[in-house]
């Protein structure tokens, strides 16, 4: 029993072991990586957001901290998530709709210094706030 | 969708079509996300001065119709992508056909909830005001 749970752990964490894998196996746990990242951060916003509930200084109170350095700095971490995410997923749905199959790690390559970019510009704008 | 990523030659990843309604749902979510987070992201954090709206900001924000259904679509969108990507994690552990029942059961009401709360923090707070 034992030893048909530790295979099924092994299975299902498979896809986090990047050691000595190609590009492909990197941008495929980094998709999840940065998706699980999201899905907590999803949450946490959730309950974040029931500060609004309480009314005005408990809101105004939330945002004088979200606009320090240490939250700012967060952002910056949110938005490369969304950014790696958003355009790795972008490249394997085309991917799975069979466009740009044979090049894909170009596109994944492309793809990533467009978040690069992006994301020092986002960062630019956030900390510039 | 591992098999897109995979590194196999890109001539035999091409010959394995991903075709599960699951897989689908999640391009299609994802695709809409790009537009809808990075909306949400440039409305709420970009626009805004200071980075982030006081509460003042914020009701009169969701005051607006259209913003309204884009925002509780957003809320469906990114719940739904959350999940369905969270389902294919673990689905990885190689779980027996009554436990993903019971896992999709599970993450449906998660679901419902998470859209149902986030429907009430709306209403809420456009009420409060």
């Amino acid at each position: 029993m034992a030893t048909l749970h530790d295979s099924k752990l092994k299975r299902a964490a498979q896809w986090a072991d990047v050691r000595g894998r190609g590009l492909g196996m990197w941008a495929y746990a980094l998709n999840r990586l940065t998706g699980l990242g999201l899905v907590v951060y999803l949450y946490l916003h959730l309950v974040v957001l029931s500060q609004l509930t309480k009314g005005p200084s408990a809101w105004d109170g939330f945002v004088a901290l979200a606009r320090t350095r240490l939250f700012l700095t967060l952002d910056v971490v949110l938005l490369a998530g969304l950014l790696i995410h958003g355009l790795n997923g972008l490249r394997v749905t085309l991917n799975g709709f069979g466009l740009g199959v044979r090049s894909q790690k170009t596109l994944f390559i492309a793809l990533m210094a467009v978040a690069a970019i992006a994301l020092i510009v986002g960062a630019v704008m956030i900390y510039g706030k | 969708m591992a098999d897109m990523l995979s590194n196999r030659p890109a001539s035999e990843s091409a010959s394995l079509p991903q075709t599960s309604a699951s897989w689908l749902w999640q391009a299609v979510t994802g695709v809409g996300l790009i537009l809808l987070a990075s909306l949400h992201m440039i409305a709420h954090h970009f626009v805004a001065a200071g980075g982030l709206r006081d509460y003042a900001s914020v009701v009169d924000y969701l005051r607006n119709p259209l913003i309204i259904v884009l925002e509780v679509l957003f809320l469906i969108v990114v719940t739904t992508h959350a999940l369905l990507g969270v389902r294919a994690i673990l689905f990885d552990f190689g779980l027996s056909e009554m436990a993903e029942k019971r896992t999709m059961q599970a993450l449906w009401v998660l679901g419902m909830l998470t859209v149902g709360y986030g429907l009430w923090l709306t209403w809420t707070i456009i009420r409060s005001a």
